[in-house]
């Protein structure tokens, strides 16, 4: 689920760190995409009538039709995508997962009542909230990358925490998620919205974890440690503690640990038994597979294969499929254009802060892309 | 205070021509030395660079380092009021938010003051290193230009192929191919001829779509000079007859390769 606002304070205090970018702008990079995240992300959100795309037999298909497509438009981009899918949560995570099932129940019930009411929209909403994802999608979507010739990592636990290790060794430019916390993890770069659909015109949202840093001042350390505060999956956050007094403590006090001591217990009540240095170790040493032992190898799609997976067990057009490969193998054989930035060093820009008026307009916008989460970001 | 003024203002209509397509906003970097501005384009794949000397300049007077942020659009625009044989005068005082251009008639009969807001910018400076080339071609610009407009017909990327008997130029799409050689020359006429100062034979791959772009500073100068290296961007330069120089650096089309 991430961290709770993380996105919004970033764009109001580090509005520098944000910057946006069309997609076509990215090719020849290779980037590492939450795969977990995105599954989630296509049941959700691709569609027909707010049913869920499925073969005759009723088994669903959403998921692929998302993988496909949107692996293609990046593909046909020029980028190389890499998917990480999520191992087993770990076991601080029990808290948060209970919180969800807890919710997914309340939107089972609240669907039933809908259902009954007859109340269309309500039914679509709550049938959305209750998406979830099992095994079979997983392997599905697994099944469909190998014979795309698209490589994919396995996580031992967090997909994020893999993808930001494999961004932080260079194996890849940056990550691919909606998910804040991959940079509470140490991803160098976010990028937000490169799974979105074209027809969205959605621009990528590229957000630079040295510039976060430098604009709300803190250190990686302490910049976790504010994370925490603002709420992750790991454990709860102090009641009363929004975003703004997050960051002020945190700034005054540099660790949780005086954080701890010097607040007012009746006013902001720690809760009891509150493991930070736990959860903080899980941001700071996540279990992950070593990026030196993962080797990236991207090659020519499977056409027959493909066909026979997606066609005659899925029931997808033929026609569309083909369509799709060729595009694929089109993008796989033209030559990429190199960049200009990978032959000549950025040097430190001296007026980074130097940034008025461009920052004024970032808030609105960033209020936008919260709206846009609330649809269609993880609520496992 | 900065102030700069060049009789041929029409130069300056040029310089603007040849980057404003390129770039959208891009900062200028101006000092005793001179003018200068540097920027990569939206997507990463091309530098502009672009340098004007002080000498060059009929008055210059810039008594602090100053950096004008600006929309290019909206000063091609403003240039775009002047008539080509106008006197153009830029003039800024220190730590403004705005930038004056001042156009004069020849004959001082009509006098046009024009401000623009500046911006601040957030750009990246690129480290250029000092680079030997392994071959640097001189030719007419004309001749580039027609070049690069004939062959984008046949396909997305230009091949330029360059050894000591001459230059070839290669493109293949889906009408057929198109071949151009340009033979080294031993006229003596400066302008057009075609120079070869090779060290090794260079092969390499370059999208049209650029190349198009740059050759809108051809008004600027008669002789373009093309640099090349195995594996390393392009340098395409105009020489600013007594003002400076207008480099383009690309980057090569890269064989698809599964690292």
């Amino acid at each position: 689920m991430g961290i709770l606002g993380l996105s919004k304070l970033i764009a109001d205090v580090a509005p520098s760190a944000v910057k946006e970018n069309e997609i076509k702008n990215f090719f020849g990079r290779k980037v590492a995409v939450d795969a977990s995240m995105s599954l989630y992300q296509f049941l959700v959100a691709v569609r027909q009538e707010g049913q869920m795309l499925t073969t005759a037999d009723g088994e669903t298909t959403s998921h692929l039709m998302g993988f496909f497509y949107r692996t293609i438009r990046m593909v046909e981009n020029g980028i190389k995508p890499v998917y990480v899918f999520d191992g087993k949560p770990p076991t601080m995570k029990g808290g948060e997962l209970a919180k969800r099932k807890e919710r997914r129940e309340e939107a089972q019930k609240a669907l039933e009542k809908a259902e009954e009411a007859g109340n269309a929209e309500d039914v679509e909403k709550f049938s959305r909230r209750l998406v979830k994802v099992t095994k079979t999608h997983t392997e599905e979507a697994k099944t469909l990358l190998r014979l795309m010739g698209i490589p994919y990592v396995e996580a031992p636990c967090e997909a994020e925490a893999q993808c930001a290790a494999l961004a932080k060794a260079g194996k890849v430019y940056g990550v691919a998620t909606e998910d804040m916390d991959a940079l509470t993890f140490g991803t160098p770069i976010l990028l937000r919205h490169m799974t979105f659909s074209e027809a969205r015109k959605m621009p990528i949202k590229e957000f630079h974890l040295s510039r976060v840093l430098e604009g709300l001042e803190l250190k990686q350390e302490e910049f976790i440690d504010m994370c925490i505060l603002l709420g992750c999956d790991y454990c709860d956050s102090i009641k009363g503690v929004g975003p703004k007094r997050a960051i002020e403590l945190i700034r005054s006090h540099k660790s949780l640990e005086s954080v701890v001591k010097q607040l007012d217990p009746k006013k902001y009540p720690v809760p009891e038994d509150w493991p930070f240095a736990e959860a903080r170790n899980l941001f700071i040493e996540p279990e992950v597979t070593d990026p030196a032992d993962i080797e990236l190898k991207w090659s020519e799609p499977q056409e027959e294969k493909l066909v026979e997976f997606m066609c005659e067990e899925k029931g997808f057009s033929e026609e569309r499929i083909r369509n799709g490969i060729k595009k694929l193998t089109k993008a796989r054989n033209s030559s990429t254009q190199g960049r200009l930035d990978s032959f000549f060093k950025v040097l430190p820009s001296p007026n980074s802060n130097a940034n008025k008026r461009k920052s004024e307009e970032k808030p609105g916008a960033a209020k936008k892309a919260r709206g846009g989460r609330g649809k269609f970001g993880k609520a496992r | 205070m900065f102030e700069a003024r060049l009789v041929k203002g029409s130069l300056l209509k040029n310089v603007l021509d040849a980057i404003k397509d390129l770039l959208k906003q891009a900062s200028w970097d101006c000092a005793d030395s001179g003018i200068q501005l540097q920027a990569m384009d939206s997507s990463h794949v091309s530098l502009v660079s672009v340098n004007l000397k002080a000498e060059g300049f009929d008055k210059y007077r810039c008594d602090r380092n100053l950096i004008m942020g600006m929309d290019l659009s909206s000063m091609s625009k403003i240039l775009k009021c002047a008539a080509n044989d106008d006197i153009i005068t830029m003039k800024a005082q220190d730590n403004a938010d705005t930038v004056t251009f001042m156009f004069e008639s020849p004959n001082q009969e009509k006098v046009s003051d024009y401000e623009m807001k500046l911006m601040n910018l957030d750009q990246e400076h690129l480290g250029i290193p000092e680079t030997q080339y392994a071959c640097v071609v001189k030719m007419p610009s004309a001749e580039f230009a027609r070049i690069c407009r004939d062959l984008s017909n046949f396909g997305e990327s230009i091949c330029i192929a360059c050894t000591k008997e001459g230059i070839k130029f290669y493109a293949a799409g889906d009408i057929g191919t198109a071949n151009i050689k340009l033979a080294q020359t031993t006229s003596v006429d400066k302008e057009d001829a075609v120079i070869i100062d090779l060290q090794e034979p260079v092969t390499l791959t370059f999208s049209c779509h650029y190349l198009n772009m740059f050759i809108k500073a051809t008004p600027l100068s008669q002789q373009v000079s093309l640099s090349m290296s195995p594996d390393v961007p392009l340098v395409v330069e105009y020489t600013i007859h007594d003002l400076g120089h207008i480099q383009y650096f690309l980057a090569p089309k890269i064989g698809e390769n599964d690292s």
